[in-house]
């Protein structure tokens, strides 16, 4: 589909350069709205002819299969006598595996993933994990989204540290979005960047519950307004009324200014994003999952030209301890489904080699199949990485299925390489510097 | 569910006739513990919102993040009612007392798999964090503390008939122990009392203290004025905050108003100041789990990192919004729902004569809801606000006024 063009926020620049800064805004307006406004110049200066700030910037699409799937039945090691052996009752049949190699297919239901190996837009990467691996959902959530080593504890998110150490200043929306009601641990940080909402209909301010919405909105505005002589510009000022004054006067300015600050990048990423929403439609039709719900509003922002470069989507109820193989089935139904529309959606936009799209999920499953059918909680899986712009082909090695580590595959891939080639060679960030420490760089970019 | 209806129901899944039957068994035990930790977090949060002895709900709230048990793994709300009723009993007490009496509580043994640990096969994830994050912080021991003392901690049981401590002796190992270069039989309790005895330890926790009550970044002359009153009065946490309440720091313009409220304080505050009861549970667990902290389920280990954390763009509209449907009860600024919410007695908050003076009116709000005056900018635009209202003020103007005031920077602060 082609977006209109249209001119993004320009009312809200107006709105910024005339009733909040005035004639202060040459000299004293923070780094933050510096930036700011070189996005929406940008912006307004991309309506003469393209429609998308960041339009060459690449995007990286995460996507969590919540709850743990079984990458065994997954990507399939068909051609192992092993995998029927450990598995008697849910090994899927060997002829509808979707043959990859000659050991390895992909599950049935994944044929837009078969056409994408095909079309040479997929990669997997097999037997990806951790040393020690932690077979809690909790634990080993929070291992992956704060890519943290299984035995240290860290709170900010790996995504998170990318937009500490690669975006500061942007408004909020600019550096990544998710598509889910809490922020995921991955954007977590010490001041959190990034926005979070499962309807962009619910990330705005809500001014219509007062007597006169109009009256409300233009209030709220008001009292979050940036001071044109905000503490952070002006230095510290230990007298005077409370509130007027700064406090501890650090490089990122006194608490007011730093709620100031977030509540100006809420408003705007609110306005821009439901701008973009309620005008972009999508050409493609999109199950009525959750993730295609998500993936369908990630491809209108994509479109709408909003220039944030992450977006985190999840598809959850992968936890299938018991009578897997139809259950198992219907999430690998909906997955294939939500990428297909996705994926032919961002072609359609001319938008596809733009986009990098990674899965993960907490751990794989036992070898093994349990006493209902269904399988427990295990380790290395494998990962998909799809886009435009990813060289297809496997990574890794499948781990053998017999040489297994407490019943469970040997990871022979860190998943924190996966995140490193992402960061260096997707978004062009500084891996060691986001990861802590030099991963191997994969080469399916 | 207490410890013989979880006996029982260990029993059951021993006896249960096949998978298929323990499967239905199992469906039906984390059905419960879900229900019982949601009915567990609304009971704190009213008895945070009704308590008479606020301070000593607000300090467990200040322990609950400090020693972080989440029952997401313990999954045992009955563990984890008995732990917040050991960190309220210990809140203002001594610290080395109640950090004994942590090794001991059901549910950190399961959180931090003391359970696990024998003297064959030391498990070290509480030796450690009890040094890491409960006492001294990184940096204060080493690698090898950390393994020997965990010797000290080996047989510590849970009995699961009565969901207490008990100990197992051949389980644990009796034998010497080097910790902080010192040598000796020592047991669990003497490795707390080594701890606690050195100076880091109390001002490891004099930070967090400051950090909670007062601000982030204490200053190292603030820092080393707590640890020595801890040392000096034996960890005596009523009467160390009793010091810092009356402290001139505390009082400082550099402090006051600049603290952002947690979720929780947020959610307290909020109903105090309106004069209402909580919102209904659902509404009430929603909020706080998307505002991001989330009672008996703290993010990791270290608990909730508090401060700027708490705010993103996201979390900042949805206080806004928040405040919004608490006054006007309009279930659709949270995005539908059934949740009903009281309606703010005005009458009862706000007199004639305030309803007719802008000044009054004014004053009593700004105190309500600020508790703080208002800064110039503030001042000039309520009152421009006001102005543009006719008297006596109706319901709706009120609302609408303490709603501009609610959505606002000062409103998050503390």
């Amino acid at each position: 589909m082609k977006s209109p063009k249209e001119q993004p926020l320009h009312t809200r620049r107006q709105f910024l350069r005339t009733s909040v800064l005035g004639g202060a805004l040459a000299h004293t307006v923070p780094l933050f709205l510096e930036k700011t406004f070189l996005t929406l110049d940008a912006m307004a200066a991309s309506t003469s002819g393209q429609y998308a700030t960041g339009k060459d910037s690449t995007i990286l699409v995460v996507l969590q299969l919540a709850g743990g799937n079984d990458g065994i039945n997954t990507f399939v090691p068909y051609g192992d006598d092993a995998y029927y052996k450990a598995r008697p009752t849910i090994h899927l049949p060997n002829k509808e595996i979707l043959r990859i190699s000659d050991y390895a297919g992909l599950h049935p239901e994944l044929t837009g993933l078969r056409d994408l190996y095909g079309a040479g837009h997929l990669g997997i990467v097999q037997g990806v994990g951790y040393p020690n691996p932690n077979r809690s959902h909790f634990r080993s959530t929070e291992i992956w989204q704060t890519a943290s080593d299984s035995n240290r504890n860290e709170s900010r998110g790996w995504l998170g540290r990318y937009f500490d150490s690669c975006c500061s200043g942007a408004d909020p929306a600019t550096v990544g979005v998710a598509i889910s009601g809490q922020t995921p641990q991955a954007f977590a940080s010490p001041s959190p960047k990034g926005v979070a909402f499962a309807n962009p209909e619910q990330f705005r301010y809500m001014s219509e519950s007062a007597g006169n919405p109009k009256e409300a909105e233009r209030l709220m505005r008001e009292m979050n307004a940036p001071e044109s002589d905000s503490p952070s510009m002006s230095g510290p000022n230990d007298g005077g009324s409370i509130g007027m004054i700064s406090g501890k006067v650090d490089k990122e300015g006194s608490t007011v200014d730093f709620l100031q600050r977030t509540a100006l990048g809420a408003e705007m990423s609110s306005d821009q994003i439901l701008k973009i929403t309620r005008k972009t439609k999508s050409s493609v039709n999109y199950p009525t999952t959750q993730l295609g719900n998500s993936l369908n509003l990630v491809a209108r922002l994509i479109a709408g030209g909003l220039p944030t470069r992450v977006y985190y989507v999840s598809q959850g109820g992968f936890d299938t301890h018991a009578n897997q193989l139809p259950s198992h089935s219907g999430l690998m139904k909906d997955l294939n489904a939500g990428i297909a529309s996705f994926v032919a959606d961002l072609k359609a936009q001319g938008n596809f080699d733009r986009v990098l799209m990674v899965s993960f999920s907490e751990f794989g499953r036992r070898v093994s199949e349990n006493a209902s059918g269904g399988t427990d909680h295990g380790a290395a899986a494998p990962m998909f990485v799809l886009g435009g712009g990813v060289k297809p082909g496997l990574y890794g090695a499948y781990p053998s299925l017999t040489d297994l580590y407490q019943g469970d595959l040997k990871f022979n891939t860190d998943f924190r390489s996966v995140y490193a080639t992402a960061l260096e060679k997707w978004l062009g960030a500084p891996s060691e510097m986001v990861l802590g420490k030099k991963f191997p760089i994969l080469p399916y970019i | 569910m207490d410890p013989e209806a979880r006996f029982s129901y260990y029993q059951r899944v021993k006896e249960a006739a096949d998978e298929e039957q323990r499967k239905v068994l199992r469906k039906d035990f984390t059905r419960t513990d879900r229900e019982e930790i949601l009915s567990l977090r609304v009971w704190w949060l009213n008895r945070m919102r009704y308590t008479s002895d606020p301070l000593r709900e607000k300090t467990t709230l200040f322990w609950h993040g400090h020693f972080a048990t989440s029952n997401q793994k313990v999954k045992d709300a009955f563990a984890m009612w008995q732990q917040n009723e050991t960190l309220r009993h210990h809140a203002l007490g001594r610290f080395p007392a109640m950090l004994k009496e942590m090794s001991r509580d059901p549910a950190m043994i399961k959180w931090l798999d003391l359970n696990q640990s024998r003297r064959d096969h030391p498990n070290e994830n509480f030796a450690r964090e009890v040094m890491e994050l409960f006492s001294l912080g990184e940096g204060h021991y080493s690698e090898s503390d950390v393994m020997e003392a965990a010797k000290a901690f080996t047989g510590y049981r849970i009995d699961p008939k009565a969901c207490s401590f008990r100990m197992d002796k051949k389980a644990f190992d009796p034998g010497p122990k080097t910790v902080f270069g010192k040598m000796g039989n020592f047991s669990g309790d003497e490795i707390i009392d080594m701890i606690t005895a050195m100076p880091q330890c109390a001002r490891f926790i004099g930070r967090k203290l400051w950090t909670f009550f007062v601000a982030e970044n204490p200053d190292e002359e603030t820092v080393s004025g707590v640890a020595g009153l801890l040392l000096g009065n034996g960890y005596d946490i009523g009467a160390t905050l009793g010091v810092i309440f009356r402290s001139e720091g505390f009082y400082s313009p550099k402090v006051v108003h600049h603290q952002i409220k947690s979720p929780v304080e947020w959610m307290i505050q909020t109903t105090k100041m309106l004069e209402i009861p909580l919102p209904d549970t659902l509404v009430l667990d929603n909020a706080l789990s998307i505002l991001g902290q989330i009672l008996f389920a703290p993010p990791n280990v270290k608990g909730w990192d508090g401060g700027r954390s708490w705010i993103s763009a996201s979390s900042l509209l949805y206080r806004y919004n928040l405040a919004a449907y608490l006054l006007s009860g309009k279930a659709r600024i949270l995005g539908g729902g059934k949740g009903v919410t009281a309606r703010v007695p005005l009458d009862q908050i706000i007199s004639p004569g305030e309803r007719g003076s802008r000044m009054l009116l004014l004053n009593h709000l700004v105190f309500r809801v600020f508790n703080a005056p208002a800064t110039e900018k503030e001042s000039a635009a309520y009152l421009d606000f006001l102005t543009n209202h006719p008297t006596p003020f109706s319901d709706q103007t009120i609302l609408d006024f303490m709603q501009t005031m609610m959505s606002s920077p000062s409103y998050q602060l503390n």
